[in-house]
């Protein structure tokens, strides 16, 4: 019976840990258990069974009660970065066999000669020339030559090829040779699936489009299984509801969806964390303007929300920039740095302090862990400032050994440097600190938001070591750390709608404007957004589209996202508008402006939103109250001093908690290193305002009130 | 190994990020907001800080050639000139004869100064230009006998805004002499932006720290590179090697022009010197060197050397000398010689030259050669624009860059494009190509078995093709390396030499001169192939399991990996030990003998 299904459960399959998080009449409840990495739909049932057992039912009956399960996984990435997807054919324009391998030039460090030029995404021996030219114009300038491609169709039969990428030029302005070519592979090569770059992605610039084209072809054979194994299992097991997997876009789609085109869930991983900062953001404070940052074992995450919306970037890279793949497609946009526990610090010969980029993992991980890691990391340097409880971290899960996490600070940062132990740990987070603003700093910049203007969210596990300072540094008012911090992009699937994006390529300048042409255009795309609710039916609200245009002044390369007033240009005003607000754009994100320009759009598209729930906060209180207590902990300017210990669990909402102070809640620390004042949220947040103090680099006495 | 350690390592951590994150600021706002490709597209560009005495601080990611030996010698021209600058000035500067790169690379120095008045650092930022006002439509101007003919306006630290506000006047003049204006006006004010926001973002970071805490970092920064670098250079063998090349015949050195440099190696000093002193006087063509390129093209020849991880700052500069001489052609050139072509054809050959004298002085040390010369692939194009509404068009394109050097533990970067840029430029995608120029390229590959071979080979050739559409198409350039090629170090051999055709309307093939300009008309096609990379160490000691993978890759032939790396590769692609490890001993095998 339908009204029984009154549980919404998201799963998220991490390295070690699968996290399920359920949510029951606006309230949630978080489980973990070991990932089985061989089996991992395995995993799955391992912790819906702990979730089921908590309410002292069976699997079945729990599972029964299911009404939406939402899905995230890592394994279409970790076949890219593996290079274990299938193996496929790359199908490009005759002249233009190395479109995969040249990518877009560059070199990260220019006096680096250790590091060797990348291997293509396909290798040239599976990358064949298709003869046929369009131009720019669209207009065909050498016909396709299917006999040619028919030739080809046995080679790839006989190269035992399991999956085809076509990506011709000028294909997004003229797709007849690529659909030419997808009948020829329809009836020569049955059953092999393959992926045509317009439909894809239908973007300008070829690397990008062929990058993406290759990298769905290669996952199509894996996700098919993977995804037919997860939904027959989960059938089995008794699950009657609906069934979701989450896309780089931050957003959800029907499971079959994701297996038709397995690229939409690469980038899955980071892209809900946003999701869930927004909403506590927007529940806690009220706010539009929002930095979230997931610090885990080994990376910190850094996405943003800006005005109430998830920026998205098409610069998303499997693998290290310029040297990974790019996707090419619209994901959301996150800056991810090696400034986790895990990260390594470390003293160069000429006496610098660093952080990283090393990360001794989680295996085997800091010296604190005793499993065998020997070099200093910041937990170690928090285990030795007093921040952690050496005998509940991670939830009790490990007990942390204080003697090794001194003796590695001490040799390795402490001697070096020529400073005590405590304030050498000191420096570590101090430097750690610094990185991460780095990060949010970067992303900011690029996305045009000024942090001072904006609510820090922390997430993840690590995220309370720092998230004040780091807030302080950025001189943002206001730090929320959600009590389900520790699972944020698990929660974050809960609040997330179904999404879908569609784009075409249709250069306009607004001073030669054809409003018949690109209304055309943008009717099409409505059309394919009205497609799309009704494929996946009712949501829980009435959906949204939102138009937009990718933007430029002439001869610029790269284009910034403009959302259009209007549906359909119906006179010269809607044109000069759409320039107005192309310039505020650009002045916002780049700081300057050229009023007197054209604008070139040149490319259009539609956002399409079915929202899954009603807007309303999720609360969630984790852990038992625990009586208040004190420890020994280190505060800038005082040293190693007896700070007041609470449990997050044990604070009561309208209680002012001022700092210095440490709370913890089973998954993490929050360390109020300074007066800053603290306070319990309705959704069962941790709100901080921190304290501002001019010069954090000379540290002044700070007297407790 | 000991070595003295700076003091403070870690507060000087935390700020040396702080001043990272403003040059990858500035440089982001450049790269967005720049409107010409060679700006935007390609990134050549530059951003720096620099200390009030005009020692460069931080460079951030940009093209060796612009960042390393020329900054300092702009910022003291600065001081020269105007030795009272004032809050909100800026200054346009791109003259070759006060520190600048070449005319083409306009920069703007901004004195970044404290509230009583005191000049406490420079920033820098410099982009190449579309256009510079040069006799002929490009900013390579190879044939130019003199700066006159070279026709470059030239800005010896001219001031362009004062109190914040533009001294109009000097755009104009801009406007007036710049092709494309509106194009170099964007490019201008992407420019000036860049500058000001490292200029805002330090009187921020000295609100907050104080300007005291800056300069220490300045000191305790540079000192830091120099111990660094002194001891990266202790570990080195001590040795001297001097090594020669020629760059090709062009326009006013029918001879080409020899180049000699000697490198001395001093692990007990801690220091290595670079002597270009023995080489001809300017010669009566653009390829003349700035003092910043001569300067520049040494110390990357030496910093490619050594582990890449020493900063490059004054501090580290500090440990190597580099000699030059008046009025020579890689030296300190005098006025009106003529520095177009400054930043690539000599710098590379210079450098090029200095880093195999490295692998000279050490197996397992220093590199092969970089591909050099800009060849057709790299043109600027220009002309008029039939499609649509769009007129004249000029603009430099990025479509084939020359392959990178064999080096002593990896093969040589495919997109490397020369030494001075450090593989730091970006390729042009094809599409954005043929819709900002009306323009089709109908080819671009790369060209088996043009490799310089090597233990580590150099990268191949791209071999690109392009032509007109619906117009004609006039194209400068000027390559190098067609008749003296890229050469291998420690054994390795040089790489394919360039080379430049026009493809008839017939499909035959026609030379052309290695130095532009040439005219295409529709119908014909533009052949370039650019340069390959040499290759480091020999070529029978490269991993058979490398040599295979070329193979099936499409790198290399078989036949060539039998003749020059005496591989035998069988028809699956796999390598046959038995007949590789006789034929590597020597022993004849068959009919193949």
């Amino acid at each position: 019976m339908a009204s029984e299904r009154e549980l919404r459960v998201s799963v998220d399959i991490g390295g070690t840990f699968t996290d399920l998080v359920v949510e029951e009449a606006d309230r949630l409840r978080l489980y973990k258990s070991p990932t089985v990495p061989d089996d991992p739909v395995r995993g799955i049932l391992d912790v819906l069974s702990v979730a089921a057992a908590a309410d002292g039912q069976s699997l079945t009956e729990f599972v029964a009660r299911v009404g939406t399960f939402v899905h995230a996984t890592t394994r279409g990435l970790n076949a890219v970065l593996t290079g274990n997807a299938a193996r496929t054919a790359f199908l490009t324009t005759r002249g233009h066999p190395d479109v995969l391998l040249l990518r877009e030039g560059g070199r990260r460090d220019p006096f680096d000669f250790t590091v060797p030029f990348p291997e293509p995404y396909v290798p040239r021996s599976l990358t064949f020339e298709v003869p046929g030219r369009i131009l720019s114009t669209g207009e065909v300038l050498e016909p396709v030559d299917l006999d040619a491609v028919r030739a080809l169709c046995a080679r790839l039969a006989a190269l035992e090829v399991e999956a085809v990428a076509v990506c011709l030029l000028w294909s997004t302005v003229n797709a007849a040779h690529e659909l030419a070519v997808g009948a020829v592979l329809d009836e020569a090569l049955p059953g092999v699936p393959y992926s045509l770059s317009h439909t894809l992605n239908p973007s300008l610039r070829e690397y990008r489009r062929a990058s993406s084209t290759a990298i769905d072809a290669s996952l199509k054979p894996l996700m098919a299984t993977y995804i037919g194994a997860l939904t027959t299992k989960l059938r089995e097991a008794g699950l009657t509801g609906r069934i979701l997997m989450v896309t780089s876009m931050g957003g959800v789609v029907d499971v079959a969806d994701a297996a038709a085109a397995p690229i939409l869930t690469l980038n899955s991983g980071p892209s809900m964390a946003p999701v869930a900062g927004r909403a506590y953001a927007r529940s806690d404070l009220g706010a539009d303007d929002v930095i979230v940052a997931d610090a885990g074992g080994t990376t910190y995450d850094v996405t943003l929300v800006r005005r109430g919306e998830i920026p998205s970037t098409r610069s998303a890279w499997v693998g290290d920039e310029g040297t990974g793949h790019l996707t090419g497609l619209p994901s959301i946009d996150v800056k991810s740095v090696g400034a986790g526990g895990g990260s390594i610090a470390w003293v160069d010969p000429g006496g610098l302090l660093h952080i990283g980029p090393q990360s001794a993992g989680s295996v085997p991980g800091p010296a604190s862990y005793g499993r065998g890691g020997r070099r200093a990391t910041v937990t170690d340097a928090a285990l030795v400032l007093g921040y952690l409880d050496p005998d509940v971290f991670s939830g009790g899960a490990l007990r942390l050994d204080t003697d090794a996490a001194l003796a590695a600070v001490t040799a390795d940062v402490a001697v070096p440097l020529g400073l005590d132990p405590v304030a050498a740990a000191h420096a570590v987070l101090d430097l750690t600190t610094e990185q991460m603003v780095r990060a949010i700093e970067e992303i900011t910049l690029q996305q045009g938001i000024d942090p001072a203007g904006a609510v820090l969210v922390g997430g993840g596990g690590a995220a309370g070591l720092n998230a004040v300072a780091v807030a302080k540094r950025l001189g943002c008012a206001q730090l929320v750390v959600p009590a389900v911090g520790a699972a944020l992009a698990a929660a974050g699937a809960l609040m997330s709608d179904l999404t879908a994006v569609y784009n075409v390529t249709l250069p306009t300048l607004t001073t030669s404007f054809d409003p018949d042409r690109v209304n055309a255009a943008l009717a099409g795309l409505q059309r394919q957004c009205r497609e799309f609710v009704a494929h996946v039916g009712p949501g829980a609200s009435e959906p949204s589209v939102t138009l937009f245009a990718e933007a430029r002044y002439p001869q610029q390369i790269w284009e910034l996202e403009v959302p259009l007033r209007v549906r359909s240009f119906l006179s010269d005003q809607d044109v000069h508008d759409f320039a107005a607000d192309f310039h505020a754009t650009h002045e916002e994100i780049l700081g300057v402006t050229d009023p007197g320009s054209p604008v070139e759009a040149v490319s259009w598209g539609a956002r399409v939103t079915v929202p899954l729930r009603r807007d309303t906060a999720l609360r969630a209180r984790l852990g038992d109250s625990a009586v208040p207590a004190t420890r020994r902990a280190y505060v800038p300017g005082r040293g190693l001093v007896e700070l007041p210990v609470r449990a997050l669990s044990s604070v009561t909402a309208g209680e002012p908690i001022q700092g210095p102070v440490l709370i913890e809640s089973p998954f993490t620390t929050v360390v109020v290193p300074d007066p800053s004042v603290c306070e319990l949220a309705p959704s069962g947040s941790l709100v901080i305002r921190p304290v501002r103090e001019p010069g954090r680099l000379q540290p002044t006495l700070i007297e407790v009130a | 190994m000991t070595m003295t350690a700076i003091r403070d390592g870690a507060r000087l951590a935390v700020l040396s990020h702080r001043f990272e994150a403003i040059v990858r600021r500035m440089s982001n706002t450049l790269a967005r907001s720049g409107r010409s490709g060679v700006l935007n597209t390609a990134r050549d560009f530059s951003c720096c800080i620099l200390a009030a005495d005009g020692s460069v601080l931080m460079t951030g990611q940009s093209p060796p050639i612009h960042v390393m030996g020329g900054p300092d010698l702009q910022a003291r021209s600065m001081l020269e000139f105007y030795p009272q600058v004032r809050a909100g000035d800026a200054f346009l500067h791109n003259s070759p004869y006060h520190g600048n790169t070449h005319a083409a690379d306009h920069s703007v120095l901004i004195p970044v100064v404290d509230h009583d008045g005191r000049h406490r650092f420079t920033v820098l930022a410099k982009a190449h230009q579309a256009d510079c006002g040069n006799s002929v439509p490009t900013t390579y101007l190879a044939s130019a006998r003199d700066v006159y003919e070279e026709g470059a306006l030239i800005f010896p630290v001219v001031r362009a805004q004062r109190d914040y506000a533009d001294c109009e006047d000097i755009l104009r003049m801009c406007e007036m002499r710049i092709r494309v204006p509106d194009q170099w006006r964007g490019d201008y004010l992407a420019i000036l932006g860049s500058a000001r926001i490292g200029e805002r973002a330090l009187l921020r970071l000295a609100d907050e720290v104080g300007w005291d805490t800056l300069d220490e970092f300045a000191a305790g920064w540079l000192d830091y590179g120099e111990l660094r670098m002194e001891a990266a250079i202790r570990q080195l063998p001590a040795g001297t090697a001097t090594t020669t090349t020629v760059h090709d015949p062009f326009p006013g050195v029918p001879d080409g022009i020899p180049v000699s440099v000697s490198v001395a190696v001093r692990p007990d000093e801690g220091t290595i010197e670079v002597d270009l002193r023995d080489n001809p006087d300017c010669v009566p063509s653009g390829l003349n060197l700035s003092e910043a390129t001569s300067r520049t093209a040494a110390l990357i020849g030496i910093f490619n050397s050594i582990d890449h991880t020493v900063p490059h700052n004054q501090g580290s500069f500090r440990r190597v000398r580099v000699l030059l001489r008046e009025n020579c052609v890689v030296g300190i050139p005098r006025h009106p010689a003529s520095c177009s072509v400054a930043t690539t054809n000599l710098s590379n050959r210079v450098g090029n030259a200095v880093q195999r004298a490295m692998a000279e002085i050490g197996d397992g040390l220093g590199m092969a050669e970089v591909g050099s010369g800009m060849s057709p692939s790299e043109a600027v194009v220009s002309g008029i624009d039939r499609r649509d509404q769009h007129g004249p068009f000029v603009n430099q394109i990025f479509t084939g860059p020359n392959g990178g050097a064999g080096a002593p533990a990896a093969d040589g970067w495919l997109t490397m494009s020369d030494l001075g840029s450090g593989g730091t430029l970006l390729l042009d995608s094809v599409e954005i190509d043929e819709l900002k120029q009306p323009i089709v390229i109908h080819r671009r590959h790369i060209d088996p078995d043009t490799e310089g071979a090597g233990r580590f080979r150099g990268a191949p050739s791209l071999h690109v093709e392009y032509g007109p559409v619906g117009t004609h198409l006039e194209a400068v350039y000027a390559n190098d390396g067609s008749i003296n090629p890229m050469m291998g170090a420690g054994g390795g051999q040089p790489g394919a030499p360039s080379a430049q055709f026009k493809r008839d309307r017939d499909g035959e093939l026609v030379a052309l001169d290695i130095c532009g300009p040439v005219t295409i008309q529709e119908g014909e096609r533009l052949v370039a192939r650019t340069s390959g990379g040499g290759g480091y160490g020999d070529p029978v000691s490269r991993d058979p399991h490398r040599v295979a993978r070329d193979v099936r890759e499409g790198w290399i032939s078989r036949d060539r990996a039998l003749a020059v790396y005496r591989v035998e590769v069988d028809d699956a692609g796999d390598v046959d030990p038995e007949r590789t490890a006789r034929l590597r001993a020597g022993v004849t095998i068959g009919a193949q003998s």
